[in-house]
């Protein structure tokens, strides 16, 4: 009986409080594409990918899969740098040691680090044994922004 | 005498290389300065054939992926054999040849490339070429002239002069089709709906025909009306059409023209060089349809029957210089651009002026300001010989009213402050400008430098779009920034500005002033330094031109979303050295989805971006808009397409032989309407660019052609 005269009170504490998580939570998204190329590279340098990053308060997960490239992954990493410029890394992913896979993490951001990827100052790097200075790269932008 | 000579250089530059070997074994950090000593041991080892056949190796690890395993070129590098090679080359020396390929190639890099490896290449591309009568190996200084050393020149040089390859090859008459009128400067002015007689069809470069049979409501009964199979090679092609005569230019600098409504052949004149270079655009003018060649000259054919009528030099292609563009005709002058000014000589570029009656010249404005003169001093100080670029490589517009032709020019050369010895301070008077020039003298009379000291190859050099609003008179363009600018055109002043596309380049653009910042790294640049920018050298726009739709008040521009990293590279300050000397990679632009073509609309009065429209091809056109409210596009992936122009709905599409590459034209004759537009190959940077990024889109190696399309007979 109580919690029957409690129930629509319960029901409305829990749609605020998921309306809430919601609201917190923003879905961000990296297209991984083949690093910086030339004609003499271009079939070195290879492959693709889709990486997809859930940010709950300063939390945020980071869950990703790629294919096709030219020789096993070695490692992958979450950089900061404005679009198109390099920068330093601030977080190393669990990455399948395969030509195609998938990437995982779990970071807990500064504030500064928050601002910084809604300014898409994040991008995610996967390097090879055959590409250590990386194969695939891709900036970080609210998934939203490929709506268009 | 010259082997003598040659013995005394290799010498130094054996000692050279033994000496650096050494150096680098020691850990020294310079190398002194080279002396003259005997080295019998590696002299009676190194020949040039033993250099040409090391450097085949060489050539086929860091030069055949663009240029060809036989140097025959692809469609991401000219080629370099064969007659259009000895002509550029023949005058030069191998030292010129090495310079300029160590300064500029391979264009992703050279770092494990040594000196010894480009000398090879160089003896492997001679040798290729025909050069046999040289023994004693290449040096850095090795100074004959090449063509002295290929014995089939030799041979033709002695032999009386050929019968020249070129001329008419398929003779006949527009006027067995249609009655020739003479096309006179009113009406080009104003021209007749059904015809699209200049390059982007008016004086304005609005690339609008007032036509409205087809429209948003029957586009999508487009049906092919015609084809006719193009010559091979590099091309742009922008077709005219004047009262039911298609002119079109061809690859090899042919010309043919063709009846509109049948696509029946009526005469074609091979001008020559016959060579694979990219050309764009023709002009007509009274009874004469007028063309650039690839090698800088002008020739006049006759309309009717593609008969010579005369011809002129623009500039001396020995030493460089060439068209890959056509002229404009303005109140009677042929008024034409030039290109290939990156080398350090004597000349500079110019924009000049011919009588369109004998091509008589009448004017030059030169784009480089000399020591001395107003801008002389935006230089650094360089010598005269030592100021490159600024070239004039596509087609300017005309207001008959102010008497005024608008082009843009080219950036400095090298690419990079620090290449051509200067600073980001330095800007280079009149480069990477909009610049007015009156019709009458040739003299400038406003210019507006949109990115001073240009630093990543993304030269301002497109067309200019004349737009009136209201009682404004405004100047239009889009440079490889992606950024579109306005300019009143009486004054030149800035007027406002929009970015098209997604550039860090400039981390501020003044909006009063529309002066630019450069990124610090950028200003800084040094030697062998990459920085990372956007967009790529294929331009947020390149050659491909805008439209202006006048009953909208839109600007409907092909756009292009890619990226690069750029290395400058040292060049020296020798007479006749300079070049390009940059390192590039690319790769796709963030935030785009991996799309690398964007058509976007723009208002002209507003600058905002009405609709935007993105996908994986780039495109390969310039954008056409029509009365019956349409902007056509053709892409990398072989589609034509059609879209609405006040939403940016794709209402029709097709698809084609070849990746579909020129410039669109629509015509009428006997009061149907057609569109018409080409398939071709080449394309410079806006094809190499997105070829080693969007490797999945194939396409077949041929197959240039004019495609026609109408709606079906009711």
């Amino acid at each position: 009986m109580k919690l029957g005269r409690k129930f629509p009170l319960f029901v409305l504490l829990s749609i605020l409080l998921f309306s809430t998580i919601t609201q917190a939570q923003e879905v961000f998204r990296a297209r991984l594409s083949p690093m910086p190329t030339t004609p003499q590279t271009v079939a070195t340098i290879l492959g693709e990918g889709e990486v997809i990053l859930t940010l709950n308060g300063n939390s945020l997960s980071v869950e990703g899969n790629f294919e096709g490239m030219s020789s096993a992954a070695t490692g992958a990493h979450v950089h900061n740098g404005p679009p198109a410029q390099p920068g330093p890394v601030i977080h190393t992913l669990e990455v399948t040691q395969t030509t195609g896979g998938s990437v995982l993490g779990e970071l807990t951001l500064t504030e500064e680090q928050v601002e910084a990827l809604h300014n898409n100052e994040f991008y995610i790097q996967i390097h090879s044994e055959s590409n250590p200075p990386g194969e695939l790269r891709g900036w970080v932008f609210l998934r939203s922004h490929f709506d268009n | 005498m010259y082997l003598n000579l040659i013995k005394m250089k290799r010498h130094l530059v054996l000692s050279g290389f033994l000496i650096l070997g050494l150096s680098a074994c020691g850990g020294e950090t310079t190398a002194p300065e080279p002396v003259a000593t005997s080295v019998p041991e590696v002299e009676s080892a190194l020949s040039f054939e033993s250099q040409a056949t090391v450097g085949a190796d060489s050539y086929a690890t860091n030069c055949a992926s663009c240029h060809g395993a036989n140097l025959e070129g692809t469609t991401l590098g000219p080629l370099l054999s064969g007659f259009s090679f000895v002509q550029r080359w023949g005058t030069q020396t191998p030292a010129l040849l090495l310079g300029n390929i160590q300064s500029n190639m391979p264009p992703g890099g050279n770092e494990n490339i040594s000196d010894e490896d480009y000398l090879n290449i160089v003896a492997h591309i001679l040798n290729i070429n025909g050069v046999d009568s040289v023994s004693d190996a290449l040096t850095a200084s090795s100074d004959f002239e090449i063509a002295d050393n290929i014995s089939q020149i030799i041979a033709q040089r002695q032999r009386p002069e050929p019968p020249a390859p070129q001329g008419l090859t398929v003779t006949g008459n527009t006027e067995e089709f249609v009655e020739f009128v003479p096309l006179t400067q009113e009406m080009l002015r104003d021209p007749n709906p059904a015809d699209w007689p200049m390059h982007r069809r008016n004086f304005y470069g609005h690339s609008y025909s007032p036509l409205d049979q087809i429209n948003t409501e029957n586009v999508k009964n487009l049906s092919l009306e015609w084809v006719w199979n193009m010559h091979e090679g590099d091309s742009e092609p922008a077709p005219l059409v004047y009262n039911g005569i298609i002119y079109l230019i061809n690859p090899g600098n042919v010309i043919q023209a063709l009846d509109a409504e049948s696509g029946e052949l009526i005469w074609e004149h091979w001008t020559g060089p016959a060579n694979r270079q990219d050309m764009r655009n023709i002009a007509m003018y009274d009874d004469k349809i007028i063309q650039a060649t690839t090698d800088a000259r002008l020739v006049a054919l006759d309309a009717r029957t593609g008969e010579q009528v005369w011809e002129t030099v623009v500039a001396d292609n020995s030493k460089g210089f060439a068209n890959s563009s056509g002229p404009i005709v303005a109140d009677g002058k042929v008024i034409q651009g030039l290109a290939g000014c990156a080398r350090y000589i004597p000349e500079d570029c110019y924009i000049s002026a011919y009588d369109a009656d004998n091509g008589e010249l009448l004017w030059q404005f030169v784009t480089i300001a000399k020591m001395g003169e107003p801008g002389g001093d935006t230089w650094g100080g360089l010598d005269n010989i030592f100021r490159a670029g600024g070239e004039t490589w596509i087609t300017g517009s005309y207001d008959p009213d102010l008497n005024l032709t608008y082009w843009g020019t080219a950036q400095q050369k090298p690419w990079v402050p620090v290449s051509r010895h200067m600073t980001i301070f330095d800007v280079g008077l009149y480069t990477n400008a909009t610049v007015a020039v009156d019709t009458e003298s040739g003299e400038l009379d406003w210019y507006f430098q949109h990115v001073p000291a240009e630093a990543l190859d993304l030269d301002e050099v497109f067309e200019r779009v004349l737009v009136n609003r209201g009682d404004e008179k405004f100047v239009y363009s889009i440079g490889k920034y992606g950024i579109l600018w306005k300019n009143d055109r009486v004054t030149g002043e800035f007027r406002g500005f929009q970015e098209t596309v997604f550039q860090n380049a400039f981390t501020n653009i003044d909006p009063d002033t529309g002066e630019v910042t450069y990124r610090q790294d950028i200003q800084n640049a040094q030697l062998n330094e990459w920085t990372s920018a956007c967009p790529s050298s294929a331009g947020g726009k390149d050659w491909h031109s805008m439209t202006y739709h006048p009953p909208s008040g839109l600007i409907i521009a092909p756009l292009s979303q890619t990226c690069l990293e750029n290395a400058a590279r040292e060049v020296a300050l020798v007479q006749g050295g300079g070049g390009l000397a940059a390192s590039r990679k690319f790769f796709e632009m963030p935030g785009t989805n991996g799309n690398l073509g964007k058509v976007g609309a723009y208002h002209a009065d507003t600058l905002e971006e009405v609709w935007s429209f993105q996908q994986r091809a780039s495109l390969h056109t310039g954008t056409i808009s029509t009365g019956g409210d349409l902007v056509f596009v053709g892409d990398l992936d072989r589609r034509f397409k059609a879209f609405d122009v006040n939403t940016g709905d794709v209402l029709w599409e097709t698809r084609l032989g070849t990746s579909v590459q020129g410039h669109p034209v629509s015509f009428a004759v006997d009061g149907k309407q057609y569109i018409a537009v080409t398939a071709a190959l080449g394309g410079t940077s806006p094809r190499t660019v997105p070829g080693v990024i969007a490797t999945e889109i194939t396409y077949p190696r041929w197959g240039n052609a004019i495609y026609v399309f109408s709606l079906p007979d009711e």
